[in-house]
């Protein structure tokens, strides 16, 4: 398990390093210039010059990606082209918010998707298990943008229980756990449908597998039996679903926080990409990279835990 | 370690349920105490709270409340008048004698007086500093301290536009202590109404009353600027009073927002204009009759009936509401003319003539060009749509890779020399005159417009500069902006400036 640990974790920095060079070199190739972008519409041809130099925008790409390089290797992410903030905080204040959302997203995936799943494979082909597979098939189609503006319509304007937007109170009070109900279904949907769908046909597997049949015909109960012996072996390829979608969650708030306001990581990426502020652009991209692959690594550890037949050493 | 887990999901659940079920009651409130505060939504963070620093309109949302500029423009008369300043003289053309007002303190207990002006505008001009606005005050040679209240500002060239540029947001005066010891950007400290409190960025800004303004503390006791991305969002926060203010309604929203009965909506004639530009150094764009043909070719009023009244038609560059206007400028340039562009074309050969029309996904810019693209096919042109993200737009359009496109200018001086300089002024091609637009004589009456310092010859050049420009057809004005704002009928005395800015030193809630 140690080892495991060591050698993802050189892994990690080599694929951090690879991804900001392409990152680097990718947002300089794009069309677009920082300076304009601050300079707006306005700026004359001496004011953009003045911007880009006080940048360190003329100096070559890869003079300007080493800089950046070593930065990083000492601990500083640099400032913001466009807040001359320090990156560093910006991501500190925001990723919290990200973080709560994901959770709590996933949590709602989890419920949601890992019940509707089980109870499908248990009554197959009964009306809830068409109803919840086109529920299914809808949570994956759905566009977030499209699902969150309906839920703040019917939910904060039309009913009033819950606010419209904005993610500014602690998540363990109450205001918090109003903030982040929808945001939290609306983010949640999509991971809900593709656990549901994975846990139905894990489940169906295992409920025909000899053993099953044998503890059926030894008189186990039906309820022991679906949750003691079906579920733990069912779950496997369900959390390597639930560690995919969790990852990719962290990485995919950006319209989930555009529109309930929502100030996290999504944003401040997207915000950043728009105003081609280079060093936050860089930053986000690598923290979303090295959250994946940290999570890919607990989900590892998971499977040793719950199947022991499963040994990294 | 299961049922542990079982309960906490228990404890969750409950609060989902019990958060859903108390519905809220805050808007019981009584009429008779209203708190003085206000929330306004912004679609985007502000860039900084320093004017020196800055050029953008939401950071200049907040300057506008916290600090003050010599001069300002009375809203209604649009006439220049002092703020800061007490008076002015011109002893000479090259010489701006300003008299400041006494008694004025920063809101870090600083005094206003002339040391100040230099400093603020000293740092202004400061290349090192690379102010984004700086060239607002290109021909200002030196700022000089007279005597504590009186500067003289000297020019190397007579600049007619001074006090405009001096009213301009970006040329607010900053407290110099506070920009010695700290960051302005981000704890700003001026003269004006309002002092800041807090920024949490991406997320709000919030700013206190002053309660040694000068003219008095305002009514309001704390703004905060709330950060919505989405406008439709925003939206929904005005109608469950979350937010009680927003501005620069977009057309979609307009009817939604009017049908909600606690909802005030405000709209003013503005000074922004969005037109439809020229590449004049590729062939056939610099051809007049060619940019003829697409004027005849071009319903705006087709367009502006889209806007639900938040935009006018007017043929004139320079809008009504902007220095340097002429009403007979309004019907004079090229009409919607189906026939007579069909006749251009055809005695010119530009039937099946291929063109692309770029346009950035923002704001209204993709409408018009799908306007303009089946107006065009009508009478023979072929048009096609090249849509691109802003960034890479302000770039391609700088560097002249189109033929024609979309933009607005917002005007925020309202001065037209501020409007033809930077636009169509041959000095700047390059840069901020996109569409290459280049005419000697155009250009002379610019410059004349840019030395005199007499207002009314001022007024009569940038009269003759527009027409010259409109005949040539080099812009055909898409509309004038009507700019406007959504706010809870709680909130009153807010008066939208024609330049679509706002403070919010006489509001009060009721």
């Amino acid at each position: 398990m140690v080892s495991l640990i060591v050698r993802r974790f050189f892994q990690l920095i080599l694929l951090l390093i690879g991804i900001s060079f392409l990152v680097f070199m990718s947002m300089h190739i794009a069309p677009g210039d920082p300076a304009s972008i601050i300079g707006g519409p306005t700026a004359s041809a001496s004011d953009l010059e003045a911007i880009r130099e006080s940048l360190g925008l003329n100096e070559p790409v890869l003079v300007q990606y080493l800089d950046y390089l070593s930065g990083v290797l000492h601990g500083d992410l640099g400032y913001s082209f466009q807040t001359n903030q320090s990156v560093a905080d910006a991501i500190v204040t925001r990723f919290p918010n990200t973080l709560n959302l994901a959770i709590a997203s996933m949590i709602v995936a989890i419920i949601i998707g890992v019940t509707a799943g089980i109870i499908s494979a248990v009554k197959q082909n009964s009306w809830f298990d068409v109803s919840s597979t086109t529920f299914a098939l809808a949570g994956i189609s759905i566009p977030n943008f499209w699902l969150g503006t309906m839920l703040i319509l019917l939910f904060s304007v039309t009913l009033q229980w819950l606010p419209v937007g904005g993610l500014n109170a602690p998540f363990y009070t109450l205001e918090g756990i109003k903030q982040l109900i929808l945001p939290a279904i609306t983010l949640g949907t999509g991971s809900a449908a593709m656990i549901a769908r994975m846990s139905r046909s894990a489940m169906l597997e295992v409920i025909r597998a000899d053993y099953i049949r044998t503890a059926k015909a030894k008189g186990v109960r039906q309820r022991g039996l679906i949750w003691i012996h079906a579920l733990r072996n069912a779950m496997i390829p369900v959390i390597t679903v639930i560690g995919v979608n969790f990852g990719a969650l962290l990485g995919g708030t950006i319209i989930t926080e555009q529109v309930f306001a929502i100030n996290g990581v999504g944003r401040l990426m997207i915000d950043a990409i728009a105003a081609r502020d280079f060093p936050v652009v860089q930053a986000t991209v690598l923290l979303v990279a090295a959250l994946f692959v940290l999570v890919n690594l607990i989900v590892d550890i998971i499977y040793a835990l719950i199947d022991p037949r499963i040994s990294y050493d | 370690m299961r049922k542990k887990i079982m309960f906490y999901l228990l404890v969750f659940l409950l609060a989902f349920a019990a958060g859903c079920s108390s519905s809220s009651d805050s808007d019981s409130a009584g009429a008779s105490n209203v708190p003085q505060e206000l929330t306004y939504a912004t679609t985007s963070d502000a860039v900084g709270l320093s004017p020196i620093d800055t050029n953008d309109s939401v950071s200049s949302n907040v300057i506008a409340q916290v600090y003050e500029t010599l001069f300002t423009r009375d809203p209604e008369t649009m006439e220049i008048e002092p703020l800061l300043a007490e008076s002015y003289e011109t002893p000479d053309e090259n010489t701006w004698e300003i008299k400041l007002k006494e008694g004025i303190k920063f809101q870090d207990g600083t005094d206003f007086n002339a040391e100040a002006v230099k400093y603020t505008f000293d740092q202004f001009m400061d290349e090192n500093r690379a102010a984004p606005r700086a060239s607002l005050l290109a021909p200002v040679e030196s700022v000089e301290i007279k005597d504590e209240y009186t500067v003289v500002i000297k020019t190397s060239e007579p600049y007619g536009p001074l006090l405009a540029a001096l009213s301009h947001t970006n040329a607010s005066i900053v407290s110099p202590t506070a920009d010695k010891e700290g960051d302005i950007n981000s704890e700003p400290v001026g003269t004006g109404p309002f002092a800041f409190e807090e920024w949490a960025e991406g997320d709000h800004i919030t700013l206190k009353k002053n309660e040694d303004y000068w003219q008095g503390e305002p009514s309001l006791e704390t703004v905060t600027l709330k950060v919505v991305p989405e406008y439709s969002t925003a939206v929904s926060m005005l109608e469950t009073g979350e937010v009680q203010f927003l501005d620069k309604i977009p057309a979609e929203h307009l009817s939604r927002i009017e049908s909600m009965s606690d909802v005030e909506v405000q709209t003013k004639p503005g000074t922004p204009v969005y037109y439809l530009g020229f590449n004049m150094e590729k062939e056939p764009f610099n051809n007049p009759e060619f940019r003829k043909a697409v004027a005849y070719a071009v319903d705006r009023q087709a367009y502006v009936d889209q806007l639900n009244g938040l935009g006018v038609k007017n043929d004139s560059i320079i809008g009504p509401k902007v220095f340097g206007y002429d009403e007979s400028a309004k019907d004079a340039g090229y009409p919607y003319d189906v026939e007579k562009a069909k006749q251009i074309i055809e005695e010119n050969g530009f039937a099946s003539q291929k063109v692309t029309l770029l346009a950035s996904n923002s704001g209204s810019y993709m409408k018009m060009a799908e306007i303009v693209q089946s107006q065009l096919t009508e009478v023979g042109i072929d048009a096609e749509i090249e849509s691109m993200e802003w960034g890479t737009f302000l770039d391609t359009t700088s560097e002249g890779n189109f033929e024609m496109t979309f933009m607005g200018w917002t005007n925020s001086t309202a001065d037209g020399s501020e409007l033809l300089y930077p636009n169509l002024h041959s000095d700047n091609i390059g840069s901020s005159n996109r569409m290459r637009y280049s005419n000697k004589e155009f250009d002379a009456l610019v410059d004349e417009s840019r030395t005199l310092v007499d207002q009314e010859a001022r007024q009569k050049k940038l009269q003759e500069a527009n027409k010259i420009a409109m005949e040539d057809a080099v812009w055909v004005p898409m509309n004038h902006d009507v700019v406007s704002a959504a706010y809870d009928k709680s909130v009153k005395g807010l008066e939208l400036d024609p330049t679509g800015e706002w403070k919010l030193y006489n509001v009060t809630r009721e």
